[in-house]
Protein backbone atom coordinates (compact mmCIF):
# COMPACT_ATOMS: atom_id res chain seq x y z
CA UNK A 1 0.00 0.00 0.00
CA UNK A 2 2.76 2.45 0.94
CA UNK A 3 4.80 1.41 -2.08
CA UNK A 4 1.77 1.95 -4.32
CA UNK A 5 1.05 5.41 -3.05
CA UNK A 6 4.68 6.47 -3.33
CA UNK A 7 4.94 5.37 -6.93
CA UNK A 8 2.98 8.33 -8.28
CA UNK A 9 5.13 11.33 -9.11
CA UNK A 10 4.32 14.28 -6.86
CA UNK A 11 3.70 17.92 -7.52
CA UNK A 12 4.93 19.54 -4.33
CA UNK A 13 2.68 22.44 -3.40
CA UNK A 14 5.59 24.12 -1.59
CA UNK A 15 3.36 24.49 1.45
CA UNK A 16 5.34 22.23 3.79
CA UNK A 17 2.51 21.17 6.04
CA UNK A 18 0.16 20.46 3.13
CA UNK A 19 2.83 18.37 1.40
CA UNK A 20 3.23 16.42 4.65
CA UNK A 21 -0.54 15.89 4.86
CA UNK A 22 -0.42 14.54 1.29
CA UNK A 23 2.61 12.31 1.88
CA UNK A 24 4.80 14.38 -0.42
CA UNK A 25 2.44 16.50 -2.50
CA UNK A 26 -0.42 16.29 -4.97
CA UNK A 27 -0.07 13.33 -7.33
CA UNK A 28 1.08 14.94 -10.57
CA UNK A 29 -1.61 15.67 -13.19
CA UNK A 30 -4.42 15.49 -10.65
CA UNK A 31 -7.25 18.02 -10.81
CA UNK A 32 -8.13 19.26 -7.36
CA UNK A 33 -11.22 21.03 -6.16
CA UNK A 34 -10.19 23.74 -3.70
CA UNK A 35 -13.45 24.35 -1.95
CA UNK A 36 -14.60 26.82 0.68
CA UNK A 37 -16.69 29.86 1.50
CA UNK A 38 -15.46 33.43 1.23
CA UNK A 39 -12.51 34.50 3.36
CA UNK A 40 -11.18 31.02 3.91
CA UNK A 41 -7.91 31.57 2.01
CA UNK A 42 -8.60 29.66 -1.23
CA UNK A 43 -7.10 32.24 -3.59
CA UNK A 44 -4.06 32.81 -1.36
CA UNK A 45 -3.34 29.08 -1.15
CA UNK A 46 -3.83 28.63 -4.89
CA UNK A 47 -1.50 31.52 -5.70
CA UNK A 48 1.14 30.17 -3.34
CA UNK A 49 0.91 26.79 -5.11
CA UNK A 50 1.60 28.55 -8.42
CA UNK A 51 4.40 30.78 -7.12
CA UNK A 52 6.29 27.80 -5.66
CA UNK A 53 5.84 25.98 -8.96
CA UNK A 54 7.17 28.94 -10.95
CA UNK A 55 10.12 29.29 -8.59
CA UNK A 56 10.93 25.62 -9.16
CA UNK A 57 10.88 25.96 -12.93
CA UNK A 58 7.31 24.77 -13.54
CA UNK A 59 5.52 27.39 -15.60
CA UNK A 60 2.27 28.24 -13.84
CA UNK A 61 -0.93 29.96 -14.91
CA UNK A 62 -3.75 31.60 -12.94
CA UNK A 63 -7.06 32.11 -14.76
CA UNK A 64 -9.08 34.67 -12.89
CA UNK A 65 -12.79 34.83 -13.52
CA UNK A 66 -14.14 36.99 -10.74
CA UNK A 67 -11.35 39.43 -9.95
CA UNK A 68 -9.24 41.52 -12.30
CA UNK A 69 -5.54 40.69 -12.31
CA UNK A 70 -4.53 44.19 -11.24
CA UNK A 71 -6.86 44.01 -8.22
CA UNK A 72 -5.59 40.53 -7.43
CA UNK A 73 -2.00 41.75 -7.40
CA UNK A 74 -2.92 44.74 -5.22
CA UNK A 75 -4.53 42.47 -2.64
CA UNK A 76 -2.15 39.53 -2.71
CA UNK A 77 -0.29 38.83 0.53
CA UNK A 78 3.23 40.29 0.29
CA UNK A 79 4.89 36.87 0.21
CA UNK A 80 8.56 36.92 1.17
CA UNK A 81 9.25 34.44 -1.62
CA UNK A 82 7.29 36.23 -4.36
CA UNK A 83 9.52 37.67 -7.04
CA UNK A 84 7.89 39.99 -9.60
CA UNK A 85 10.40 38.86 -12.20
CA UNK A 86 8.37 35.63 -12.37
CA UNK A 87 5.66 37.69 -14.07
CA UNK A 88 8.06 39.55 -16.36
CA UNK A 89 9.78 36.33 -17.41
CA UNK A 90 6.38 34.67 -17.92
CA UNK A 91 7.13 31.87 -15.51
CA UNK A 92 3.92 32.88 -13.75
CA UNK A 93 1.04 33.96 -15.95
CA UNK A 94 -2.01 35.72 -14.59
CA UNK A 95 -4.83 35.92 -17.10
CA UNK A 96 -8.35 37.36 -16.96
CA UNK A 97 -10.66 34.64 -18.26
CA UNK A 98 -13.26 37.21 -19.39
CA UNK A 99 -10.63 38.44 -21.90
CA UNK A 100 -10.54 34.91 -23.36
CA UNK A 101 -14.36 34.88 -23.45
CA UNK A 102 -14.28 38.09 -25.45
CA UNK A 103 -11.61 36.91 -27.89
CA UNK A 104 -13.61 33.77 -28.53
CA UNK A 105 -16.80 35.76 -28.93
CA UNK A 106 -18.37 34.03 -25.95
CA UNK A 107 -20.21 37.13 -24.83
CA UNK A 108 -23.66 35.67 -24.21
CA UNK A 109 -24.80 35.12 -20.64
CA UNK A 110 -25.11 31.37 -21.24
CA UNK A 111 -22.77 29.25 -23.34
CA UNK A 112 -24.09 26.68 -25.78
CA UNK A 113 -22.77 23.10 -25.69
CA UNK A 114 -20.43 23.67 -28.63
CA UNK A 115 -19.13 26.87 -27.01
CA UNK A 116 -18.19 24.85 -23.91
CA UNK A 117 -16.01 22.72 -26.17
CA UNK A 118 -14.46 25.84 -27.71
CA UNK A 119 -13.63 27.25 -24.26
CA UNK A 120 -12.04 24.00 -23.09
CA UNK A 121 -10.00 23.69 -26.29
CA UNK A 122 -8.76 27.27 -25.96
CA UNK A 123 -7.62 26.75 -22.36
CA UNK A 124 -5.93 23.45 -23.23
CA UNK A 125 -4.21 25.06 -26.25
CA UNK A 126 -2.81 27.74 -23.94
CA UNK A 127 -1.58 25.09 -21.50
CA UNK A 128 0.03 23.10 -24.32
CA UNK A 129 1.65 26.04 -26.14
CA UNK A 130 3.01 27.66 -23.01
CA UNK A 131 3.99 24.32 -21.43
CA UNK A 132 2.02 25.09 -18.27
CA UNK A 133 2.61 22.58 -15.48
CA UNK A 134 0.35 24.15 -12.84
CA UNK A 135 -3.02 25.74 -13.47
CA UNK A 136 -5.57 27.43 -11.24
CA UNK A 137 -9.06 28.47 -12.32
CA UNK A 138 -10.52 30.92 -9.81
CA UNK A 139 -13.29 30.11 -9.74
CA UNK A 140 -14.92 27.12 -11.38
CA UNK A 141 -18.13 28.33 -9.74
CA UNK A 142 -18.07 31.54 -11.81
CA UNK A 143 -17.43 29.51 -14.96
CA UNK A 144 -20.38 27.34 -13.89
CA UNK A 145 -22.68 30.37 -13.79
CA UNK A 146 -21.94 30.89 -17.48
CA UNK A 147 -22.63 27.24 -18.26
CA UNK A 148 -25.85 27.14 -16.20
CA UNK A 149 -26.80 23.46 -16.49
CA UNK A 150 -25.26 20.53 -14.59
CA UNK A 151 -24.78 18.73 -17.88
CA UNK A 152 -22.64 21.49 -19.37
CA UNK A 153 -20.65 21.91 -16.16
CA UNK A 154 -20.02 18.17 -16.07
CA UNK A 155 -18.89 18.25 -19.70
CA UNK A 156 -16.56 21.22 -19.05
CA UNK A 157 -14.88 19.68 -15.99
CA UNK A 158 -14.57 16.22 -17.53
CA UNK A 159 -12.97 17.56 -20.70
CA UNK A 160 -10.64 19.99 -19.02
CA UNK A 161 -9.53 17.51 -16.31
CA UNK A 162 -8.82 14.85 -18.92
CA UNK A 163 -6.97 17.29 -21.17
CA UNK A 164 -4.87 18.76 -18.36
CA UNK A 165 -3.98 15.32 -17.09
CA UNK A 166 -2.79 14.21 -20.53
CA UNK A 167 -0.61 17.33 -20.69
CA UNK A 168 0.94 16.56 -17.29
CA UNK A 169 -0.58 19.68 -15.76
CA UNK A 170 -1.60 19.66 -12.09
CA UNK A 171 -4.59 21.90 -11.51
CA UNK A 172 -6.71 23.49 -8.82
CA UNK A 173 -10.30 24.48 -9.51
CA UNK A 174 -11.44 26.96 -6.91
CA UNK A 175 -14.98 26.22 -5.76
CA UNK A 176 -17.06 28.74 -3.85
CA UNK A 177 -19.67 27.44 -1.45
CA UNK A 178 -22.08 29.40 0.74
CA UNK A 179 -21.01 29.70 4.40
CA UNK A 180 -22.31 26.99 6.70
CA UNK A 181 -23.13 24.46 3.98
CA UNK A 182 -21.87 20.89 3.96
CA UNK A 183 -21.43 20.86 0.17
CA UNK A 184 -18.11 21.02 -1.63
CA UNK A 185 -19.45 22.89 -4.65
CA UNK A 186 -22.29 25.07 -5.84
CA UNK A 187 -23.53 22.80 -8.64
CA UNK A 188 -22.92 19.46 -6.88
CA UNK A 189 -21.17 17.86 -9.84
CA UNK A 190 -17.67 19.30 -9.42
CA UNK A 191 -16.64 17.11 -6.47
CA UNK A 192 -17.52 13.85 -8.17
CA UNK A 193 -15.27 14.65 -11.12
CA UNK A 194 -12.24 16.00 -9.28
CA UNK A 195 -9.32 13.76 -8.29
CA UNK A 196 -9.08 15.49 -4.94
CA UNK A 197 -10.95 17.83 -2.63
CA UNK A 198 -9.29 20.25 -0.27
CA UNK A 199 -11.92 21.85 1.91
CA UNK A 200 -11.23 25.19 3.52
CA UNK A 201 -13.51 26.65 6.13
CA UNK A 202 -14.20 29.23 8.78
CA UNK A 203 -14.85 27.66 12.17
CA UNK A 204 -16.34 29.71 14.95
CA UNK A 205 -15.44 28.50 18.42
CA UNK A 206 -16.35 30.41 21.55
CA UNK A 207 -16.37 33.67 19.58
CA UNK A 208 -13.02 32.99 17.88
CA UNK A 209 -12.99 32.59 14.11
CA UNK A 210 -10.45 30.05 12.86
CA UNK A 211 -9.50 29.26 9.26
CA UNK A 212 -9.41 25.49 8.72
CA UNK A 213 -8.21 23.08 6.05
CA UNK A 214 -9.08 19.43 5.52
CA UNK A 215 -8.17 17.08 2.69
CA UNK A 216 -11.39 15.18 1.99
CA UNK A 217 -10.13 13.02 -0.85
CA UNK A 218 -7.01 12.69 -2.97
CA UNK A 219 -6.69 9.98 -5.57
CA UNK A 220 -3.28 8.39 -5.91
CA UNK A 221 -1.97 8.93 -2.42
CA UNK A 222 -2.61 8.27 1.21
CA UNK A 223 -3.35 11.43 3.16
CA UNK A 224 -4.44 12.75 6.51
CA UNK A 225 -8.16 13.50 6.79
CA UNK A 226 -7.78 15.50 9.99
CA UNK A 227 -8.77 19.14 10.28
CA UNK A 228 -5.99 21.72 10.54
CA UNK A 229 -5.99 25.39 11.50
CA UNK A 230 -4.25 27.67 9.06
CA UNK A 231 -2.76 31.12 8.99
CA UNK A 232 -2.01 33.20 5.92
CA UNK A 233 1.36 34.82 6.47
CA UNK A 234 4.06 36.48 4.35
CA UNK A 235 5.98 33.20 4.80
CA UNK A 236 3.06 31.41 3.15
CA UNK A 237 0.28 29.20 4.45
CA UNK A 238 1.09 27.72 7.86
CA UNK A 239 -0.88 24.84 9.37
CA UNK A 240 -1.20 23.27 12.81
CA UNK A 241 -3.53 20.52 14.00
CA UNK A 242 -6.92 21.59 15.33
CA UNK A 243 -6.93 20.94 19.06
CA UNK A 244 -9.57 18.31 19.76
CA UNK A 245 -10.21 19.54 23.28
CA UNK A 246 -11.07 22.96 21.94
CA UNK A 247 -14.56 21.76 21.05
CA UNK A 248 -16.28 21.90 17.68
CA UNK A 249 -17.97 24.64 15.80
CA UNK A 250 -20.63 26.58 17.66
CA UNK B 1 25.64 35.55 42.08
CA UNK B 2 22.26 37.22 41.64
CA UNK B 3 19.10 35.17 41.19
CA UNK B 4 18.90 36.31 37.56
CA UNK B 5 22.50 35.26 37.07
CA UNK B 6 21.73 31.80 38.46
CA UNK B 7 18.83 31.41 36.04
CA UNK B 8 21.08 32.35 33.13
CA UNK B 9 23.80 29.95 34.33
CA UNK B 10 21.33 27.06 34.50
CA UNK B 11 20.01 27.88 31.04
CA UNK B 12 23.51 27.78 29.59
CA UNK B 13 23.89 24.19 30.77
CA UNK B 14 20.85 23.01 28.82
CA UNK B 15 21.21 20.82 25.75
CA UNK B 16 19.40 21.81 22.53
CA UNK B 17 15.67 21.05 22.26
CA UNK B 18 15.14 21.25 26.01
CA UNK B 19 11.75 21.88 27.54
CA UNK B 20 12.12 23.58 30.89
CA UNK B 21 9.60 24.24 33.60
CA UNK B 22 10.52 27.71 34.88
CA UNK B 23 8.87 27.82 38.30
CA UNK B 24 8.91 31.37 39.56
CA UNK B 25 8.12 32.69 43.02
CA UNK B 26 5.63 35.51 42.85
CA UNK B 27 8.20 38.08 44.00
CA UNK B 28 10.88 36.91 41.58
CA UNK B 29 9.17 37.31 38.21
CA UNK B 30 11.48 40.11 37.11
CA UNK B 31 14.56 38.16 38.23
CA UNK B 32 13.46 35.25 36.04
CA UNK B 33 12.79 37.46 33.03
CA UNK B 34 16.05 39.35 33.50
CA UNK B 35 17.91 36.05 33.74
CA UNK B 36 16.43 34.78 30.48
CA UNK B 37 16.34 37.94 28.42
CA UNK B 38 19.10 40.15 29.76
CA UNK B 39 21.85 37.83 30.90
CA UNK B 40 21.33 34.54 29.00
CA UNK B 41 20.18 35.90 25.63
CA UNK B 42 22.54 38.87 25.54
CA UNK B 43 25.60 36.65 26.13
CA UNK B 44 24.80 34.50 23.13
CA UNK B 45 23.29 35.03 19.72
CA UNK B 46 19.88 33.88 20.88
CA UNK B 47 16.48 35.14 19.77
CA UNK B 48 13.65 35.01 22.25
CA UNK B 49 10.06 34.48 21.21
CA UNK B 50 8.13 35.74 24.19
CA UNK B 51 4.58 34.37 24.26
CA UNK B 52 2.72 36.58 26.67
CA UNK B 53 -0.76 35.97 27.98
CA UNK B 54 -0.19 37.73 31.27
CA UNK B 55 0.72 41.34 30.53
CA UNK B 56 0.83 43.13 27.21
CA UNK B 57 3.97 43.14 25.09
CA UNK B 58 4.04 46.92 25.29
CA UNK B 59 4.02 46.80 29.11
CA UNK B 60 6.88 44.28 29.02
CA UNK B 61 8.83 46.47 26.61
CA UNK B 62 8.28 49.45 28.94
CA UNK B 63 9.67 47.40 31.83
CA UNK B 64 12.69 46.40 29.75
CA UNK B 65 13.27 50.04 28.86
CA UNK B 66 13.08 51.09 32.50
CA UNK B 67 15.52 48.32 33.48
CA UNK B 68 17.76 49.14 30.48
CA UNK B 69 17.41 45.62 29.10
CA UNK B 70 18.22 45.20 25.42
CA UNK B 71 15.02 44.07 23.68
CA UNK B 72 16.38 43.98 20.12
CA UNK B 73 16.39 40.17 20.00
CA UNK B 74 12.94 39.69 21.47
CA UNK B 75 9.79 39.09 19.45
CA UNK B 76 6.37 38.74 21.01
CA UNK B 77 3.30 36.65 20.47
CA UNK B 78 0.89 38.82 22.40
CA UNK B 79 -2.34 37.04 23.37
CA UNK B 80 -3.67 39.63 25.77
CA UNK B 81 -3.61 43.12 24.17
CA UNK B 82 -6.59 42.40 21.91
CA UNK B 83 -8.61 40.99 24.80
CA UNK B 84 -7.88 44.11 26.84
CA UNK B 85 -8.86 46.24 23.80
CA UNK B 86 -5.34 47.58 24.04
CA UNK B 87 -3.09 49.04 21.41
CA UNK B 88 -1.98 46.62 18.71
CA UNK B 89 0.56 48.74 16.86
CA UNK B 90 1.60 47.13 13.59
CA UNK B 91 5.25 48.21 13.69
CA UNK B 92 5.87 46.75 17.15
CA UNK B 93 7.93 43.56 17.50
CA UNK B 94 4.71 41.73 18.37
CA UNK B 95 2.26 39.52 16.55
CA UNK B 96 -1.15 39.71 18.11
CA UNK B 97 -3.49 36.83 18.88
CA UNK B 98 -7.10 37.87 19.43
CA UNK B 99 -7.59 35.82 22.56
CA UNK B 100 -5.69 33.45 24.89
CA UNK B 101 -8.28 30.83 23.88
CA UNK B 102 -6.82 30.73 20.36
CA UNK B 103 -4.13 28.22 21.23
CA UNK B 104 -3.67 27.04 17.65
CA UNK B 105 -3.02 30.64 16.61
CA UNK B 106 -0.33 30.91 19.29
CA UNK B 107 1.38 27.93 17.65
CA UNK B 108 0.99 29.47 14.18
CA UNK B 109 2.38 32.87 15.17
CA UNK B 110 5.31 31.20 16.94
CA UNK B 111 5.97 29.10 13.86
CA UNK B 112 5.94 32.23 11.72
CA UNK B 113 8.47 34.00 13.96
CA UNK B 114 10.69 30.91 13.95
CA UNK B 115 10.65 30.89 10.15
CA UNK B 116 11.52 34.59 10.02
CA UNK B 117 14.40 34.20 12.46
CA UNK B 118 17.88 34.33 10.99
CA UNK B 119 19.77 33.04 14.02
CA UNK B 120 20.30 29.37 14.75
CA UNK B 121 19.59 29.42 18.48
CA UNK B 122 16.06 30.25 19.48
CA UNK B 123 14.16 30.11 22.75
CA UNK B 124 10.40 30.24 23.20
CA UNK B 125 9.29 31.60 26.56
CA UNK B 126 5.67 30.84 27.41
CA UNK B 127 4.46 33.32 30.04
CA UNK B 128 2.47 31.86 31.60
CA UNK B 129 0.58 28.60 31.88
CA UNK B 130 -1.26 30.08 34.85
CA UNK B 131 -2.85 32.83 32.78
CA UNK B 132 -3.59 30.48 29.88
CA UNK B 133 -5.29 28.27 32.49
CA UNK B 134 -7.74 31.06 33.28
CA UNK B 135 -9.07 31.01 29.72
CA UNK B 136 -8.76 27.32 28.78
CA UNK B 137 -9.78 23.98 30.23
CA UNK B 138 -7.05 21.73 31.60
CA UNK B 139 -7.82 19.20 28.88
CA UNK B 140 -7.21 21.53 25.93
CA UNK B 141 -4.30 23.23 27.66
CA UNK B 142 -2.62 19.88 28.20
CA UNK B 143 -3.17 18.96 24.54
CA UNK B 144 -1.75 22.35 23.46
CA UNK B 145 1.37 22.00 25.62
CA UNK B 146 2.04 18.52 24.31
CA UNK B 147 1.78 19.50 20.64
CA UNK B 148 3.50 22.88 21.08
CA UNK B 149 6.50 21.56 23.02
CA UNK B 150 6.92 18.46 20.84
CA UNK B 151 6.84 20.60 17.72
CA UNK B 152 9.43 23.04 19.10
CA UNK B 153 11.68 20.19 20.23
CA UNK B 154 11.56 18.66 16.77
CA UNK B 155 12.86 21.98 15.41
CA UNK B 156 15.72 22.14 17.93
CA UNK B 157 14.15 25.05 19.81
CA UNK B 158 14.39 25.39 23.59
CA UNK B 159 11.12 26.01 25.39
CA UNK B 160 10.71 27.67 28.75
CA UNK B 161 7.30 27.27 30.36
CA UNK B 162 6.79 29.79 33.10
CA UNK B 163 4.54 29.07 36.06
CA UNK B 164 4.05 31.22 39.15
CA UNK B 165 4.55 28.86 42.08
CA UNK B 166 1.92 30.41 44.35
CA UNK B 167 -0.76 30.27 41.63
CA UNK B 168 -0.09 26.77 40.38
CA UNK B 169 -2.55 23.99 41.14
CA UNK B 170 -1.36 20.35 41.29
CA UNK B 171 -3.20 19.69 37.99
CA UNK B 172 -1.39 22.53 36.26
CA UNK B 173 1.91 21.42 37.75
CA UNK B 174 1.41 17.83 36.51
CA UNK B 175 0.52 19.10 33.07
CA UNK B 176 3.75 21.09 32.78
CA UNK B 177 5.90 18.32 34.29
CA UNK B 178 4.57 15.89 31.70
CA UNK B 179 6.06 17.86 28.80
CA UNK B 180 9.20 19.25 30.45
CA UNK B 181 12.49 17.45 30.96
CA UNK B 182 14.02 19.81 33.55
CA UNK B 183 13.02 22.35 36.16
CA UNK B 184 14.50 25.71 37.13
CA UNK B 185 13.07 27.17 40.32
CA UNK B 186 13.41 30.91 40.64
CA UNK B 187 13.11 31.64 44.33
CA UNK B 188 15.53 32.78 47.08
CA UNK B 189 17.30 29.90 48.86
CA UNK B 190 15.68 30.52 52.24
CA UNK B 191 12.23 30.46 50.62
CA UNK B 192 12.71 27.08 48.90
Amino acid sequence: MIADTQRRERCQTGIDALDNILYGGIPRSNTILLSGSCGTGKTSLALEFLIHGALNGERSMFLSVTESISKLLDNVIPYDFFDRSLLEEKKLLLIDLPVIYERLGLTKAELAVEEVGLLVTSILDLVKELEIKRLVIDSITSVGYKLKTQEKIRRFILKIAKGLSSLGCTSMLVSEVPPGTQAYSMFMVEEALADGIILMGNMERRGDLLRTLQVIKMRGTMHSRAKYVLDLTPAGVLLVPLLKGGGGAI
Amino acid sequence: MTLAGKVAAELEELPASSAVSLQVGIDYYLDAIRGVVDIYASKRDVEIIFVTSTISSQAILDIFKALEIDSSKIFFVDCISHTMMGSTVQDSPALFVESPTMLETIMLKTEYLLRKSKVSEKVVLLDSVNSLGIHNSNYVLSEFLHIFVSSLQSKGVNTLILTVIEHTTPELSNMVNLVCDSVIRVIEEESK
